[in-house]
């Protein structure tokens, strides 16, 4: 991580001169980078994101960062058609308190001593009119429980990204579900059942 | 006991209640209070940032509907969930946490909607400058905390802030955006 880190700060520095200079970071329409057949792009782990949310006491909302994700995506938007295969890093998971963390990690939450990872499998994809990504559906496991989960697009975009000299595809998604499918019950019903994940997501054009 | 004595004995206590009602303090819960910055990047997608460590005393008169408050976040407790982000962010060219270690909300405006805290307008120093700011609730309750076996109030509040304000224009010309939104998950246990 070290290693990368000042990489990356180094290359995003680079990136915004380039942009300064005039280079442009002006979303380009998905469509004008539509080539034939389908495309992979390699998710940014630095802008891949998943964000549980869960009511506290009917007062507060409980937030968890889940991340940096890594994975691959693949778009066929002539066909409109895509494939998504995410390994979710559960046991990085991140309350900004150490206790809490330790909590959710317990058997009785997100067990992630036996389920450390959490899998979601989508290959349903609708795209709007322009071939933005609208909503991805498909299978979501935590705990080893599969359940159907949809993740709707609040905002999707591609740029042409001037620091990698690619095509830059995300945008932010949200979905919903209930902990008690999955076996997650502690606390139920003073912490809420049912969980809203705020997802960003970059993705890398080859 | 008939019913209208029912309702005397009502009213009575509801205005004895309302009667000996007095602000009481309140002390920021860290494990339920985290400041988290949202704001756009490139306009494809949202980055965050959460604040690991804050401090504070609310005092809230639910009966006269008034309320302030005085929290300091911590601001070397920023935690992006990349290196990279967070210590760029901390430097002096955006936050400068090293120089202005903490960001405080000073308020004492509350205003109410029923018995629940809608809105908190206060002051917010960042960076080492301050600003007019209103919090608008989006969620607001107390309850009985079990654990504490103590009263707890709390909710979600969010903000939008215009950084340059605050002297962080750092990538303004390179399209990051002026606009940061400010979400913030508070609770206080009742001292």
């Amino acid at each position: 991580m070290k290693r990368s880190s000042s990489n990356l700060l180094k290359t995003s520095r680079a990136a915004l001169a380039a942009l300064c200079a005039g280079a442009g970071a002006g979303l380009v329409p998905a469509l004008a980078q539509s080539v034939a057949g389908p495309v992979t792009y390699r998710l940014d782990p630095n802008h891949t994101f998943v964000t549980f949310e869960v009511m506290h006491f009917g007062t507060s909302t409980l937030r968890g960062r889940i991340g940096p994700v890594n994975g691959e995506v693949t778009v066929d938007r002539a066909a409109r058609t895509g494939d998504l295969r995410l390994r979710i890093p559960v046991a990085t998971l991140s309350t900004g308190s150490r206790a809490l963390d330790a909590r959710l990690r317990e058997p009785d939450l997100l067990a992630t001593a036996e389920y450390p990872e959490a899998y979601f499998v989508a290959t349903t994809f609708r795209f709007d009119a322009a071939g933005g990504v609208k909503e991805v559906r498909g299978e979501f496991t935590l705990r080893g429980v599969g359940e159907p989960l949809s993740l709707v697009a609040r905002s999707f975009a591609c740029r042409q990204d001037a620091m990698l000299e690619r095509q830059v595809c995300g945008g932010d998604f949200e979905g919903a579900l209930k902990r008690s499918r999955f076996g997650a019950t502690m606390g139920l019903p003073f912490v809420g059942d049912d969980v809203h994940l705020v997802v960003q997501v970059e993705a890398i054009a080859p | 006991m008939t019913k209208f004595s029912l309702l005397a004995v009502a009213a009575a206590l509801g205005f004895a209640a309302s009667a000996h009602a007095e602000s009481a303090t309140y002390a920021i819960d860290p494990s339920h209070t985290f400041a988290t910055f949202e704001i756009g990047h490139f306009g494809t997608s949202t980055n965050r940032g959460r604040f690991n460590k804050t401090s504070g005393t609310v005092t809230l008169d639910k009966a006269a509907k008034t309320g302030a408050l005085d929290v300091t976040v911590d601001t070397t407790s920023l935690d992006t969930g990349t290196a990279a982000f967070t210590k760029h962010i901390s430097s002096d060219e955006i936050l400068n946490v090293a120089a202005n270690p903490t960001a405080k909300l000073v308020a004492n405006k509350f205003v109410f909607n029923g018995d629940k805290v809608a809105e908190i307008d206060g002051n917010l120093t960042l960076n080492g400058k301050t600003n007019p700011v209103v919090l608008k609730a989006q969620n607001f309750n107390c309850y009985m905390n079990p654990m504490v076996k103590r009263e707890v109030c709390g909710g979600d509040f969010d903000a939008t802030i215009v950084r340059s304000q605050y002297g962080v224009s750092y990538g303004l010309n390179y399209g990051f955006p002026d606009n940061v939104h400010l979400v913030i998950q508070v609770e206080a246990v009742k001292q």
